[in-house]
């Protein structure tokens, strides 16, 4: 086995006997891919015996690398795992299969094992300095804030917002509506200097060196514009800035970082945002994997919700929805297109079971799986942005 | 609600409760972190993932008790009932 | 025999169930290998099936048994894999037969109160269905959120409150079952697929449960649903001896209440455990010694009147009520009451992970006291043996209304990292030494697992007496080439035996 195989398998044997020795597996009827695929090879509980395996000296990461792209990062499983969830905290060890995924993947691609889609994927991030999300047509990164176009917002200041790839090329919408909001709140903000990708995905997909150069950019021109604080719209960018960045920089990260949803459901409870326009709409609302189940966010944007007049709101609980999911983690519609396709049915399917006419989410990336889904269901995927932004009566 | 990098990783001050256990938050036990420094050492943990995972296990048991039955019965309410 | 690749079984088997599901890959069969509570670590890779097939129906089931009955190939059926007698565990390579995508919900009949699903489903995902109906599915082991209902026939499994609703056995009415010859018969009570009492023949369905895959593999099965409940009471109390605990256990086991669903006794060892690492126990005083719960499900008004009457007997007995909040929390844990690796201690205190072996008997209440100072002086030896065995007490649990006998066990921790021959061989000293004192006070080695494992096995002869004689002639008539499971329950014999 390659030495850094080895030293792999010495940095995470004792995370990996944690899950081995137990055996539960409660991660793998939450697991949203395991529910759809029924394959055992792809659970949760897969992955850390494979490093026990690895340890043994019987697999090396390049007969498992494939196996680890069936995952999208949403973390129901090292959530639901007992060593996490009844006794994680007491230790101060949990299960961290997330990480564990993104490192397998990391190992691999330090070795040589690619998988062609994300490949290409990070190659043309690189290259571009973001995502292509928009199938085939090239991303320019002077366009990265077409979106915001006749809305006057100054570049730059004490506090910006952080527009995810998805949300800036494709679903411009969303930050269109986010902006509105706060100016109509009187909440001052600007817009970064040279914002490139957070580069959460590249580290998702095992392009460490790629991901950290990506975050040292945007953390240069953050100091270099004397940026404080970065409001950030999308759970995925949230999980970067909060997890990844602080790995990368250590004690010298001293950005403050607030989710949107979180601030706007304070500016609602003080006062300052009253929704008034109804809304006729009977909803039901999908707690994004990385907001719920990674962060435990799921009070405000409910909070949200019922303040808006008009709505019907069919709630699920957010631990019956620990094992629902997009599919759009994780990198795995870029590697795995018709498996997400299958997740996101999945997940609109128990929309359609509450007999409603939209789900809402709050996280962009979900929304683009989601709303194909829902279209056969002929059920709505909103954005929670949005939605407040229409009652609030702020123009698209 | 706001994340800073400092704030999270400093946790409240350590309360001595038994030989093996501590407290940092409030009704939080810790193991006494001088056991896990041979073989498991323990991971960082800033602190939204320790009020994380206390939050969401008591909303798992909440949700296991509504999974197997409606409502739940208070020994405490019946013993009262037995005193009467 | 092993199955090579490029084998032209693999293009039948490809055939039959399409490419993506026939696994070959290494992950994918060291993956159908494993099983919590493992056999030794360091001789994983023996354990190995040499493919993998994934069917979707019945029908592909069997086709997959006709050709490994005509080709002599192993057969090893898999569900959740959650077992703790590694029924699931490959002895000899072969082919392992995983079950998991025959899940689906076929029929919710809502007049007679029974569901036909895959055997594939798990019972907390097809509650979560059920509830939509007011209904239940109340088969409640301690892998309730991950173990499927094939797994819980082919073990004829425990259910936490079976007291009050019975256990597999009683809660699985009929199911299709793939003979070793590829066969598809149904077996019940009588032939019928909802009928819960017949006297029509040979009561087969007793016969094809809990035989670990050495009989053929369930692959739909017709479940018994109940009222789901209005109300739930789980009263815990701490005792200051465990004496006083004993005599309030089967006090309350006793009473009678009709809403009584189990009660459950921890002894020193498991109240001593539990102080490393359990919120409700650290801060007890030293003066609690052991504990009991109970719980009670129905409606609130029956809850409420027997809730009282369990109150007032433990009270009467000396116990103490640890509060509603201990009570809640405690019972809601104990549908996923696997134990957490980093339970473990070397003899020093540090922390190790250390796999979980749950050894399990049936014991009648008057031999608990007894069984319990013998099982802890075999577990205490293994402690001075070796640093790699760690004593995690024991708990007694009903396993009926009346309070005859307990699903009785003991927790041993091992540190799999730290494990060797030697070690092992200790364990199973200690497996076959707990099996021969349940068997000693009138007990049977297993109430809830199963006794396939190495050690235990051993005395299963010594259990059944003649009846084990008779299961040699059943496996020998039921799979004549010995494909199903071979290796298990030492049924090697009965093909000796004929030769």
């Amino acid at each position: 086995m390659p030495d850094p195989e080895k030293r792999f398998a010495e940095e995470w044997r004792n995370a990996a006997y944690n899950c081995f020795s137990s055996g539960h597996k409660f991660c793998r009827e939450v697991c949203p891919v395991m529910q759809v695929t029924r394959n055992e090879s792809w659970s949760p509980t897969a992955f850390h015996a494979n490093v026990v395996a690895m340890e043994k000296g019987e697999l090396e990461v390049a007969d498992v690398a494939a196996d680890y792209v069936n995952c999208t990062g949403c973390g129901a499983c090292e959530l639901r795992c007992p060593n996490s969830l009844f006794t994680g905290d007491f230790y101060r060890f949990r299960t961290r299969t997330v990480d564990l995924v993104k490192a397998v993947r990391g190992l691999a691609v330090s070795q040589g094992v690619h998988q062609p889609g994300w490949q290409r994927w990070n190659l043309l991030t690189d290259e571009r300095r973001h995502e292509p999300v928009l199938n085939g047509t090239p991303i320019e990164q002077e366009r990265v804030r077409d979106w915001a176009d006749g809305l006057d917002l100054p570049i730059g200041g004490e506090t910006i917002l952080f527009v995810d790839c998805e949300a800036a090329f494709y679903r411009t919408s969303v930050p269109r509506a986010v902006a509105r909001i706060l100016n109509l709140a009187g909440y001052k903000f600007g817009l970064m200097n040279e914002q490139w990708c957070c580069g959460g995905p590249a580290a998702e997909m095992g392009y460490e060196e790629q991901a950290r150069r990506f975050a040292q950019h945007n953390l240069d021109d953050w100091r270099a514009a004397g940026v404080r604080r970065v409001l950030v719209l999308d759970p995925h960018d949230y999980i970067t800035f909060t997890e990844d960045y602080p790995k990368y920089f250590g004690d010298a990260y001293d950005i403050e970082i607030v989710l949107v949803v979180e601030l706007l459901a304070e500016l609602i409870r003080e006062g300052r945002l009253t929704p008034h326009v109804p809304v006729e709409r009977t909803v039901t609302y999908h707690d994004p994997c990385r907001l719920s189940k990674r962060k435990g966010v799921w009070r405000e944007p409910r909070e949200i919700l019922r303040a808006i007049p008009g709505v019907t709101f069919h709630d699920v609980d957010r631990v019956t929805q620990w094992s629902y999911c997009s599919g759009g983690g994780g990198g795995l519609p870029v590697e795995k297109p018709e498996l997400t396709a299958k997740i996101s049915e999945h997940r609109v399917g128990k929309a359609a079971e509450l007999g409603v006419d939209t789900l809402v989410s709050a996280c962009p990336w979900s929304e683009r799986p989601l709303s194909e889904a829902g279209k056969a269901r002929s059920i709505d995927v909103v954005d929670l942005h949005e939605l407040l932004a229409e009652s609030l009566g702020v123009a698209p | 609600m706001k994340y800073r990098y400092q704030e999270e990783m400093s946790p409240p001050p350590v309360q001595r409760v038994t030989d093996v256990a501590i407290t940092r938050f409030e009704h939080v036990f810790e193991v006494e972190p001088g056991l896990m420094t041979e073989h498991v050492t323990q991971q960082t943990f800033p602190n939204w993932d320790t009020l994380r995972l206390v939050r969401s296990r008591a909303d798992h048991l909440a949700w296991m008790h509504r999974h197997f039955a409606d409502k739940v019965i208070s020994g405490e309410e019946l013993l009262d009932d037995l005193d009467e | 025999m092993t199955v090579l690749l490029g084998d032209p079984v693999l293009e039948e088997l490809r055939q039959i169930l399409g490419t993506d599901h026939v696994l070959t890959g290494k992950a994918d069969r060291l993956n159908r290998a494993r099983v919590p509570a493992p056999f030794p670590v360091h001789r994983w890779a023996e354990r190995m099936p040499d493919l993998v097939v994934l069917p979707a129906s019945t029908e592909e089931v069997a086709e997959v048994l006709r050709l490994a009955n005509s080709l002599r190939i192993p057969v090893v059926p898999r569900d959740g894999g959650t077992g703790l007698t590694d029924g699931a565990v490959p002895l000899r390579g072969g082919i392992v037969v995983d079950v998991k995508r025959i899940n689906q919900i076929k029929e919710i009949d809502l007049d007679n109160r029974t569901c036909t699903a895959g055997t594939g489903i798990n019972a907390l995902k097809l509650n979560e269905v059920l509830a939509r109906h007011g209904l239940i599915y109340p088969d409640d082991p301690a892998s309730y959120p991950c173990s499927l209902v094939g797994g819980r026939i082919g073990t004829s499994g425990w259910s936490l409150i079976g007291s009050r609703y019975g256990h597999t056995r009683d809660l699985v009415l009929s199911f299709d079952h793939v003979l070793p010859t590829g066969r598809v018969i149904h077996v019940g009570d009588g032939i019928g697929r909802k009928i819960t009492k017949s006297s029509s023949g040979y009561q087969l369905k007793h016969l094809f449960m809990g035989h670990q895959g050495t009989l053929g593999i369930a692959t739909e099965a017709t479940l018994k649903l109940f009222p789901k409940p209005e109300a739930e009471f789980s009263p815990f109390w701490a005792f200051e001896d465990y004496d006083t605990a004993y005599r309030a256990v089967g006090a309350l086991a006793r009473a009678g209440v009709a809403t009584f669903a189990g009660a459950v006794l921890f002894d020193e060892w498991k109240v001593d455990y539990l102080r490393r690492d359990d919120e409700a126990y650290i801060p007890q005083p030293s003066s609690v010694k052991a504990l009991v719960c109970a719980a009670l499900y129905g409606y609130e008004d029956e809850v409420r009147a027997g809730g009282r009457r369990l109150l007032r007997i433990a009270r009467s007995l000396g116990a103490r009520y640890l509060g509603d909040e201990i009570s809640e929390g405690d019972w809601a844990a104990r549908h996923d009451r696997y134990a957490t690796p980093l339970h473990g201690r070397t003899r020093s205190g540090q922390v190790v992970p250390m796999s979980w072996h749950c050894e399990d008997a049936s014991i009648n209440y008057t031999n608990l006291p007894a069984v319990r100072l013998a099982w802890h002086e075999i577990a205490d030896r293994l402690r001075r043996e070796s640093d790699v065995f760690d004593d995690w007490g024991m708990f007694a649990y009903t396993n009926g209304a009346t309070g005859a006998d307990y699903l009785t066990e003991i927790d041993i921790g091992i540190w799999e990292q730290r494990l060797d021959d030697a070690a092992w061989a200790a364990w199973v000293r200690a497996k076959r030494d707990l099996a021969a004192v349940a068997l000693a006070h009138g007990g049977s080695i297993s109430a809830c697992h199963g006794s396939c494992r190495e050690g235990e096995v051993d005395l299963v002869p010594a259990e059944l007496g003649g009846g084990y004689d008779v299961m040699l002639d059943i496996k020998r008539a039921i799979d004549p080439n010995n494909i199903m499971n071979p290796g298990k329950y030492l049924l090697d014999q009965a093909y000796a035996e004929k030769s």
